[in-house]
């Protein structure tokens, strides 16, 4: 082995090593681990499960399954996050969306090929619908995007919830949902791991092309350039109030298409809350902050959130450790992240600092944790 | 159509509906007086709801029931300021993960405690007596409203009048406020923010705490999943609307309290529930949007583009 690539190796493990990330992974299995014991149950067949239900049997292909709308949903979020806007409303836009994309899959006559792309486009303009008011409510009327998208988050599952019950509703079935999607007009599957959705395919696309636009674009450097300071952007010409507009519609689009996805290529069926209790949209916001707002490192936080799920279930159906723990350890890691954790002691003058000091420095915001 | 929509079963439950949104939003204005950016008060009353169902079924008392819900309230709000006034994390980011946090951690150990999902109800869950007050009691309409209700409803009106005096007619109070709004001047002042701070965080728990005792063994009794349901974000609005002002947070509170008991009473006249659910949100945001010059802080707190 040239010895270049073993440097470059041992870099990486170093990084890894003392990345706060790792260190904030670690003290959250712990925490973890403690909570199980607590409750009586051993904390290693716990983890034994875990990890071994995200790859062994259908583990793998449920995992990949189950990261396409998490990937997705923390790459809408990261749109609004990289550009200081932040966007609670996820939920919200990628159940209303999701409802409108089944709508149009369900009623619209066709072959797939026209259908199915219809329904995603339908899907991302509700969604991106839902999101502008939150975005407008904030330019026009001042009032705070995280309240508003928060909140509009229970009126989405109202109105969903109404819809499916009452006008849209399969009377055949006792539960209040749409009919089922025809057959032609569901995403068509991968023969990979047998059988993950083609939506795998478009949310691998979105990664690589997010990670451009961020990375390569005029667009991409202004949003970041918000996130870090507005005063700054406004000083350098960016228009913010209309690119706030505009991220919080393409977080609304993409959290609309990912909702139609979560029907058309897996559940089949809208039933009323069911979107809802996925949590779906809020373990994206996780990974993406884990990720800090990074489409290539979402990909893989979100792959291993997914993966504590679907072995999180695995470990419910083993060893009658609920699968709830998973999310207990998701928002584990990001509070451990958010207090700037590590497993190396801080020097001690930086711990003692004069708090007039302290006062003068501005908290992090959201996507610089 | 008036006299029936309002008579004192409106009026009781428009009281049960307020009492958490109060508790929870008085937590909220003491944070927001000390300079405490507070979005956890979903979270931290979902894990007072918990625990209060936990300590009255384990030692079969509402007393402990009361107890244990503001450790639980505590122990969250510990992690807050922990991360945000010992770490300077982010508020907003730590808000979110631990409403996120309270969420799991309940829902996992619903089953590993109680062997059951969903909800758990049982008989030894020693709930919230209704207190009498003699006389007062009596008075008609609001009499037995007011005055025949939980201790924890008592403590909250009680607590309206009591964090005004301390807020502005205390030392105390006055540090705490100066913490907020300069928090330079009170540090060369020798006053510690991060003391007040600190304070105030768990000050906030125990009364969101208390406000999931209400939820869980006042309200109803019994633990369902997420049943705090939005009450704690409602909480939060409150606080902005009230300017973080006890009387101004009991007014918000009010509000959205009585939107869900119309709700409430709606369904009971044939609404679907899905509408009447979305009500208490929708009167959240139309007070928001008449109320909009209030926010400009809040704004500038929360978005790179002030």
């Amino acid at each position: 082995m040239p010895e270049w690539s073993v440097r470059y190796v041992a870099g990486l493990l170093r990084g890894a090593a003392t990345s706060p990330v790792t260190h904030s992974l670690l003290l959250a299995f712990v925490a973890g681990g403690v909570i199980v014991a607590l409750t009586g149950q051993d904390p290693l067949v716990a983890y034994r499960e875990m990890f071994g239900g995200a790859v062994d049997g259908s583990g793998l292909r449920n995992t990949l399954s189950r990261a396409i709308p998490i990937v997705g949903m923390a790459l809408a979020v990261s749109v609004c996050f990289r550009a200081g806007v932040i966007n609670l409303g996820g939920e919200g836009q990628m159940v209303v969306g999701g409802l409108a994309g089944t709508v149009v899959a369900i009623y619209t006559p066709g072959p797939g090929a026209f259908v199915i792309p219809l329904a995603l486009l339908a899907g991302a303009a509700a969604g991106a619908a839902w999101a502008l008011l939150p975005a407008f409510a904030q330019t026009r009327l001042a009032l705070p995007i995280l309240l508003t998208s928060l909140l509009l988050n229970y009126v989405g599952r109202a109105v969903t919830g109404y819809l499916v019950r009452f006008p849209l509703a399969d009377v055949s079935v006792t539960l209040a949902t749409t009919r089922q999607v025809p057959e032609s007009a569901r995403m068509p599957k991968l023969p990979i791991f047998g059988g993950v959705s083609l939506s795998l395919l478009l949310v691998l696309v979105l990664v690589v092309a997010m990670a451009v636009v961020y990375a390569r674009s005029v667009v991409g450097y202004e949003t970041k350039m918000s996130g870090f300071s507005g005063r700054f952007a406004r000083y350098g010409g960016v228009a913010v109030e209309r690119q706030t507009v505009a991220v919080m519609a393409v977080s609304g689009a993409i959290g609309g298409a990912i909702g139609t996805h979560l029907i058309i290529g897996d559940a089949l069926r809208f039933i009323e809350g069911e979107l809802v209790l996925s949590g779906l949209a809020w373990t994206g916001l996780l990974v993406s902050l884990l990720a800090a707002n990074r489409p290539i490192l979402i990909l893989g936080a979100g792959l291993l959130f997914s993966g504590l799920q679907i072995g999180g279930l695995a470990m419910q159906r083993n060893a009658d450790i609920s699968w709830r723990l998973a999310q207990v350890l998701q928002a584990l890691v990001i509070i451990a992240v958010a207090s700037r954790m590590s497993l190396r002691p801080r020097r001690r003058r930086e711990a003692d600092s004069v708090e007039v000091e302290e006062l003068a420095v501005e908290p992090a915001r959201v996507g610089q944790v | 159509m008036f006299d029936q929509l309002f008579d004192s079963a409106l009026l009781d439950s428009a009281l049960r509906a307020m009492i958490p949104i109060l508790l929870a939003a008085l937590g909220g204005a003491i944070c927001e007086r000390a300079g405490v950016f507070q979005i956890a008060l979903e979270g931290m009353m979902l894990a007072g709801a918990f625990a209060a169902v936990a300590g009255s079924f384990f030692a079969q008392s509402s007393a402990m029931g009361i107890l244990f819900a503001v450790g639980g309230g505590v122990a969250v709000s510990l992690i807050l300021a922990y991360g945000a006034v010992t770490k300077r994390g982010d508020a907003i980011v730590l808000g979110i993960s631990i409403n996120l946090f309270a969420f799991g951690i309940t829902g996992f150990l619903l089953p590993q405690i109680f062997g059951v999902r969903g909800v758990f109800q049982h008989d030894r869950i020693d709930g919230l007596e209704r207190i009498s007050i003699p006389l007062l009691a009596d008075i008609p309409v609001i009499g037995p409203v007011l005055f025949r209700t939980t201790v924890t409803a008592y403590l909250s009106f009680l607590l309206v009048p009591a964090l005004w005096l301390f807020l502005f007619r205390t030392p105390i109070g006055l540090r705490l406020r100066g913490v907020g709004e300069r928090p330079a001047a009170a540090a060369t002042l020798g006053v510690s923010p991060h003391r007040y701070k600190y304070a105030a965080v768990i000050a906030s728990g125990v009364l969101t705490g208390l406000a999931g005792a209400q939820l869980a063994l006042g309200n109803v009794v019994q633990f369902a999943e997420n049943m705090s349901s939005g009450r704690g974000w409602v909480a939060v609005v409150a606080v902005m609307l009230g300017r973080a002002h006890p009387t101004g947070v009991l007014g918000a509170s009010l509000l959205f309290a009585f939107a869900e008991a119309l709700g409430f009473r709606f369904q009971g006249n044939g609404l679907p529930v899905q509408i009447t659910d979305a009500l208490p949100f929708v009167v959240t945001l139309l007070a928001l949007v008449i109320a909009r010059k209030r926010f400009a802080r809040l704004l500038d707190l929360t978005t790179a583009s002030a």
